[in-house]
């Protein structure tokens, strides 16, 4: 068996995930979870992602992971030595100190309210509810403030962990792309941030991920 | 020089850092970072901290790193040799895996809402904001239905990454005891979640790292 995706193609994570895939030039078989019918409830799906949610990788020999990023280091650990470098070498302490300096940066400061702002402004009124414009204010003062930060570190290096592309800078896409959409006048006012983010959309491994959309 | 770590003591990132370096027997001096006078927002700390925060590692060679958890990382691999092991074995892919859908759990479905728990009841009413009642709540209930998950993992393993310990468990520490304290409920309707929490919490490490 060729290795699984269960995800969606819609789905901001599995995007993250085929990223890393055609990155790396790993053949998969994206296996659609059946949203509307609940299927990311049920039994089945908890037992092997236990908080109900997309993507989950299922290996080759029936090794399960979940969590786009952990999927994504793992594809990108198992193929280090094919396609696009994604990783620093392992044995270089200073230089993975420094990709998970950034790769916390997403998590902690970039993707809470960069998806905050999607989820009020797209996925609220696709399901009904209303936008909480005052959380909408206070997610785009954060998100401009958090971008200072970045627009300081991308001013020393090209990429987040330094002067070569690592995974965490394409972690970023899928919310990046709302942002540009959302709040475009954030990238704007952060020209260096702007200059990265336009590269990272042209690669071809980004674009083949949201093919169909 | 020591290795250095800029922070404060009742920082909660900061102790998440002195409980991986106590626990790894590493000596190190904690720089207190002068909050009331704006310190984490001059200059010359946004050179080493680009988003005006705490902890700050600056090692004994001068190699600066900030985010707790990847300092955490960095002193947990340095000396993977002594102390408690709290990384897998490198070359073992899966295990790497395993930890790294660990930690990506406890960023992305734990810590936004225990934290959000501790801001709405603690950092922002010492900052003057009152505590928003409604946002606290949806924090509380998503907090619940992610402890669901993590009741599910902890009843197939001992710990968050398999059968040991490893730096994602003691992440977790400062949200856990200050949403605990919020809203024990949550932890207490969540057997072996809470049991696991309240091992964790007596390590030696923790105590010493809550210490004045």
């Amino acid at each position: 068996m060729v290795l699984t995706i269960i995800g969606h193609p819609v789905s901001t994570c599995t995007r993250r995930v085929k990223t890393a895939l055609y990155e790396k030039g790993v053949e998969f078989n994206l296996q659609v979870i059946d949203w509307p019918g609940g299927e990311h409830r049920t039994e089945a799906h908890l037992q092997k992602q236990p908080f109900g949610q997309v993507p989950v990788l299922i290996e080759e020999d029936g090794f399960i992971l979940y969590e786009s990023r952990a999927i994504s280091r793992y594809i990108a650990a198992k193929y280090a030595n094919q396609g696009t470098k994604l990783l620093p070498d392992p044995s270089d302490l200073k230089a993975v100190a420094l990709f998970e300096q950034a790769a916390s940066v997403e998590l902690a400061d970039f993707d809470p309210p960069a998806s905050g702002l999607a989820y009020e402004k797209i996925i609220k009124p696709r399901t009904g509810l209303t936008t909480d414009e005052k959380r909408v204010q206070t997610l785009n003062e954060t998100l401009k403030s958090k971008l200072d930060g970045y627009e300081r570190i991308l001013s020393k290096h090209k990429y987040l962990a330094g002067e070569e592309l690592t995974l965490v800078d394409l972690f970023h896409l899928p919310y990046a792309a709302t942002t540009e959409l959302l709040a475009p006048e954030l990238y704007e006012s952060h020209p260096k941030v702007h200059a990265w983010y336009k590269e990272l959309k042209e690669r071809p491994s980004w674009k083949k991920a949201n093919e169909g959309l | 020089m020591v290795l250095t770590i800029i922070g404060h003591p009742i920082s909660t990132c900061t102790r998440r850092v002195k409980t991986v370096l106590i626990e790894k027997g590493v000596d190190y001096k904690l720089q207190t970072i002068d909050w009331a006078n704006g310190e984490h927002k001059s200059e010359a700390h946004l050179q080493k901290q680009p988003f005006g925060q705490v902890p700050v590692l600056i090692d004994e060679d001068g190699f600066t790193l900030f985010e707790s958890r990847a300092i955490t990382r960095y002193i947990a691999a340095k000396y993977a040799n002594q102390g408690t092991k709290l990384l897998p074995d490198p070359s073992d892919l899966k295990a790497v895996a395993l930890l790294e859908q660990a930690a990506s759990i406890e960023q992305a479905d734990f810590d936004p809402y225990a934290s959000g728990i501790a801001y709405e009841k603690v950092f922002y009413p010492r900052r003057g904001i009152p505590t928003d009642e409604k946002r606290l709540q949806q924090h509380i209930d998503t907090l619940n239905a992610k402890l669901d998950g993590y009741e599910r993992i902890l009843s197939k393993q001992k710990y968050l990454a398999g059968d040991e310990l490893t730096v994602v468990d003691l992440w977790h520490l400062p949200y856990a005891e200050m949403s605990e304290k919020f809203a024990p409920q949550v932890w207490e309707s969540h057997p072996k979640v809470n049991a696991w929490y309240k091992a964790l919490k007596e390590r030696p490490s923790w105590i010493k790292a809550n210490e004045g």
